[in-house]
Parts: C-alpha cells; sequence; structure tokens
C-alpha cells in the first residue's frame, strides 16, 4: 500500500473517548468507552467500540490520548498491557502540563493481530479500571496474487 | 435545576481534509445516553432534550447545548486553551536565552536553536481561530522543518449552526466568549424551547485549517465544511416529589425520631 | 413569615462516585431561613421552619454538566434502632452495598424498605425512561410538628444511573423554632 502524502512522520494516534461519569455511576466502562485511530482510509475498525483494531506497519509510532465526555472531569490512561516485542508503550506528558499521552514505535511488521488492554484511572479512584474487551493492531492487508 | 448538555464533535481532520467532506470523518457525543439520546460515537447522534412544564403549561427548566469541536490525532481539548500559546512563548524565552550564550560564528549552534524555535504559518484572511502562529506537533513540541507534515490540527470552529431545529425556532444558538483565540475563544451555546416535541436535525458548519507551503512560506488555509446532527424534543409535566400530584403536607412522623 | 424556605443541595458528582460516599466534603446543604439554621454548608444542616411554610429542596450541579439528581427524601421516625443516627458505620452515607447492623440484622442501606413511607414518586418520563428532574421536592411543614425537636431525614441522590449511582446520608434535619 502506498504510504499516505504526509508520510510516516505523522503518529497514528489512537484516541479512547470515555464518559467517567457514566462508567463510575454504572460500574461498567466498556458501556462508556469509545475508541477512534486516524487510519480509517488505511483499513483500521471498530470505531466508536472498544474492540478497535489499528491497522499499522512497522516503523509506525503510535500516540494514544484521552478525551473525557465530561470537559472537567479526570481521566488518564494509566497503562497499555501489550507484548512488549511488538510495541513498548511509555507515558509522556504534553510539555508543561500534567496530562498524559503515551508513545510507541511498532517493533516488527504483523502477520497476525497482536491484541492489547488499555487500563484507565477514572475521577478520583485511586484503582484503575481495565477494559473488558481486547484491543487490537494489525498488519498490513496481504496483496492479492 | 436541569444539567446543560455537552456536545462533542470529534472529527477526523486528516481524512476529512483528503477527501473534502465530514461525512463518514465527524463522530458525535452527548452525555445524555441514559436520558434517551441515541447514536453515540457515530456521525447519527440525536440529542435527547427531555423538557418539562408546570401544571398551568408554562416551561419549567431552561435546557441549554453546549458544543465542543476536537481534532481526532491532536492534542486533546482538556489541554488548556492557552497552552499553545504559552508553549509557543517559552520556546521563544529559551531561543533568546541560549542565543545571548551562543559564540559569534558558531553556525550549527544557530541552526539548532532556529530548530528549536520552529517555524511560524500567516494567516490567510478568512481563517477564523488559529490558535498562535508558531506551529506545534501532535505531542505538543514545537514542530521542526518538518512542520508540514507533522503539525497538530488546530481545532476545528463552529461558525455557524444552521437548519430546521434553528429556522422553527426550537433552539436559539449564540456564540459566547472572547474573541481572543489563545485563552478562552469562542464557544456556540443554544437554549431550547421545549413546548414543541419532535425531532428536529440542524447543520453545523465547521472550519478547518489546513497548513499549506507556498513560496512565500507557510499558511494557514480555512477549508469549510458542513455536517447535520439533530435533535428529540419532549416535555413532560413536573410533579410532586411527595404526593405524587400538587402541593401537599410534608409527611413527618407523627412523633419524631428520638433525639 | 417568609412564605418559602429553600434547601439547596450541592453535590460533587465525580466525588461522591469515587470516594463512594457524600461524606467527605462531596455534599454541601444550604437554606436560606432566616431563623437561625445551624451547620450551614454540611451534610448535618438542621434547617429551621414554622409550620404553614413552604420547604423546597433543590440539586444544584457543581459541575454543570454532570447529572444529579434527588431520589428521595425520607423522614426518619421514633424509636426504630435501624434509624438512628450514624455512629459506627464504617461508610456512612454509602448506599449500594447492603450493610447490616451488627445487633438487629436489620438491612440499613435500602431506602424503599425504610417502614416510613411509600415507595419513590414516578420519576418516569414518556419515552420510558427516568428523569428525575421532573420531580418538584416541595411541602408544607405541618402544625403537627413538635417544636424544639429536629426532625431528621434520609436524602438519598441519584448521581447518573446504574449499581452505583444511589448515596444517601441521614443527618440532615428540620427543626420548628
Amino acid at each position: 500500500m502506498p504510504p499516505k502524502p504526509s508520510g510516516a512522520l505523522r503518529p497514528v494516534t489512537i484516541t479512547a473517548v470515555v464518559d467517567p461519569v457514566a462508567a463510575l455511576a454504572s460500574g461498567d466502562l466498556d458501556e462508556n468507552l469509545y475508541l477512534y485511530d486516524t487510519n480509517r482510509t488505511a483499513g483500521s475498525s471498530g470505531f466508536g467500540t472498544p474492540e478497535l483494531r489499528t491497522r499499522v506497519r512497522k516503523g509506525d509510532r503510535l500516540l494514544w490520548n484521552v478525551i473525557p465526555l465530561e470537559c472537567e472531569t479526570f481521566v488518564a490512561l494509566s497503562g497499555i498491557e501489550i507484548d512488549r516485542r511488538v510495541a513498548d508503550p511509555v507515558r509522556e506528558f504534553y510539555p508543561g502540563t500534567d496530562i498524559a499521552f503515551w508513545t510507541a514505535t511498532v517493533k516488527r511488521e504483523l502477520v497476525k493481530p497482536v491484541t492489547y488492554r488499555l487500563s484507565f484511572l477514572l475521577g478520583g479512584v485511586a484503582e484503575p479500571f481495565t477494559v473488558a474487551a481486547e484491543q487490537a493492531l494489525v498488519g498490513p492487508v496481504k496483496e492479492a496474487r | 435545576m436541569a444539567q446543560q448538555h455537552g456536545i462533542i464533535v470529534l472529527i477526523d481532520v486528516d481524512n476529512a481534509l483528503q477527501e473534502r467532506t465530514l461525512d463518514g470523518n465527524a463522530y458525535w457525543f452527548d452525555n445524555m445516553k441514559f436520558l434517551g439520546s441515541t447514536g453515540e460515537g457515530t456521525g447519527g447522534l440525536v440529542t435527547i432534550v427531555p423538557g418539562a412544564y408546570f401544571l398551568d403549561g408554562s416551561q419549567a427548566t431552561e435546557q441549554v447545548l453546549n458544543w465542543l469541536p476536537a481534532s481526532l490525532g491532536a492534542v486533546p481539548p482538556t489541554v488548556p486553551r492557552n497552552y499553545l500559546a504559552e508553549q509557543a512563548l517559552q520556546t521563544d524565552r529559551d531561543a533568546l536565552a541560549h542565543l545571548a550564550a551562543v559564540g559569534a560564528g558558531d553556525e550549527a549552534e544557530v541552526g539548532r536553536i532556529k530548530e528549536e524555535v520552529g517555524v511560524r504559518a500567516k494567516q490567510s484572511r478568512s481563517a477564523k481561530g488559529i490558535p498562535t502562529a508558531k506551529i506545534l506537533d501532535a505531542t505538543g513540541h514545537v514542530a521542526g522543518s518538518d512542520a508540514a507534515d507533522t503539525y497538530n490540527y488546530p481545532t476545528p470552529v463552529i461558525t455557524d449552526i444552521t437548519g430546521p431545529a434553528v429556522e422553527q425556532k426550537i433552539m436559539y444558538p449564540a456564540q459566547y466568549g472572547s474573541p481572543d483565540m489563545i485563552y478562552d475563544g469562542w464557544y456556540w451555546a443554544a437554549t431550547v424551547d421545549t413546548s414543541r416535541p419532535g425531532i428536529y436535525s440542524y447543520t453545523m458548519h465547521i472550519q478547518l485549517h489546513e497548513l499549506v507551503e507556498r513560496e512565500d512560506g507557510l499558511v494557514w488555509q480555512p477549508v469549510d465544511l458542513t455536517c447535520t446532527s439533530a435533535l428529540e424534543v419532549m416535555t413532560d409535566p413536573k410533579r410532586n416529589a411527595f404526593t405524587g400530584a400538587g402541593l401537599g403536607v410534608l409527611p413527618l412522623p407523627e412523633f419524631p425520631p428520638v433525639p | 413569615m417568609k412564605p418559602k424556605v429553600n434547601i439547596v443541595v450541592m453535590v460533587d458528582a465525580v466525588g461522591a462516585l469515587s470516594d463512594r460516599t457524600l461524606h467527605q466534603g462531596n455534599l454541601a446543604l444550604v437554606d436560606d431561613s432566616p431563623y437561625g439554621s445551624r451547620n450551614p454548608g454540611t451534610p448535618e444542616l438542621v434547617t429551621t421552619v414554622l409550620p404553614g411554610q413552604v420547604v423546597q429542596w433543590t440539586a444544584i450541579h457543581v459541575d454543570v454538566q454532570t447529572p444529579v439528581e434527588i431520589h428521595q427524601i425520607t423522614f426518619l421516625g421514633p424509636g426504630e434502632p435501624e434509624h438512628a443516627p450514624p455512629v459506627t458505620r464504617p461508610d456512612p452515607g454509602y448506599a449500594a452495598v447492603p450493610a447490616y447492623a451488627a445487633a438487629s440484622g436489620v438491612l440499613l442501606a435500602e431506602p424503599e424498605t425504610a417502614s416510613q413511607t411509600a415507595a419513590p414518586p414516578s420519576a418516569l418520563a414518556s419515552n420510558g425512561l427516568e428523569n428525575h428532574d421532573l420531580l418538584v421536592w416541595e411541602g408544607i411543614v405541618p402544625f403537627t410538628m413538635a417544636p424544639g425537636v429536629p426532625y431528621r431525614y434520609r436524602l438519598s441522590i441519584k448521581i447518573h444511573e446504574g449499581p452505583n449511582s444511589l448515596l444517601h446520608v441521614d443527618t440532615p434535619a428540620l427543626l420548628r423554632v
């Protein structure tokens, strides 16, 4: 597949939209979590659900961030459980803020989907909430012969 | 008192600019699924507006809608709006300090400071709402010479709200806030007349900004697009919580609790 | 006589959901009674009232976009040990998990089973979902109210919906001067 015009310089961003008040009141994070990424035209699927499948290539930079539905309410991505041989996410902060995002580089070409799991801190609760469903990184579509 | 309703419009700016449409590139949310909104996270959100009226028929609560646009793949809207401007100022201050320390003829060092300072872009006349002339990338750092490829998408700007919901005077949208795009910016809010239940669509006019490389440098070009959403207005009578109907006596016990 | 006394119920929704209690600063009660109410700004508010006055409770959202509503107000009766002031309960005001008084084995945390009241009023809207904003919590102070004795009530709050959405306190009261 030919690279996008903006090249491999721009990271593939995976955004988690969360309703933290609904998640805390119902005790159900999955019901109140909507995932998206910037690779829709490259073949990502599962938009708007917790089962996002992001299409990636070896060498792609990944960036995970969070948008809360109630703009004043605290939500943060506290962890990403993924095979470290595929990607090793590290947490960073937008410079000068305490708002976190996570970045990683895809270390190899993916032949099969690689699943991962996100965990979030919601409101003032000290224990992170982990998504029940699995997210995934998927490799390039095989060319038809 | 009824809550205010927040509606978030998340736009896949990269694809919207490539395809020149918001169809399939805009995801809508509100926080009222539990009151009856449908289509959360899709392009087909219908926002519930649960009105109430008193027994004399007068509208009992003011329902207020607030819209927050956001770019997918950009620095999230939770990062303070003045952040981008402060980042630009801070990098300028840092670069000035470094320049003062650099010796004469040290071209490599001056070149490095130029990278640190980043690039600025001009704003074309019809572009609205660019928070700073200095370009940042998606991690909030100042973009270097590859700014045209890595630039952080500015937040989409709502320029108007039209359509049946407005024409039929169901909602009254207006812009609020200061015109200072760096610190507060305009935001759109609307009050809703809940006396006429039904489903009413509305059209959101959104301006995206594309960074274009021209001979005279980088320029922000505005791109005007539209997308639609809808309100479902309902109204129900207020009722006394103790009696289920009208005003009555408080249900105190015959004898008070022991102190 | 001031015809109406307003009691304002202010809830920090995210704080209450995170701490799972309305205490610890997550609930403030304030009234506009001119007769000297006690403990304003706390869940222990004692509102001074006169018979014939209308008392109205209104929920105010500290964060304007979070849904907080009054779910139930139940006046506590005499001689019922399970409604005694919260003494040593580990989580006062936490309604979601049943808690049993050690001695009597009586369920403490279900407002609907309190012998004092009927079922909560219907907040059903025309689309079949509950909208607690439809309920007006106001009533007239009866002339039979005994003076000088605080009439405590259980104030039950609903934040959004679901298993963790109901919280209550048993500490506020009305007092006839």
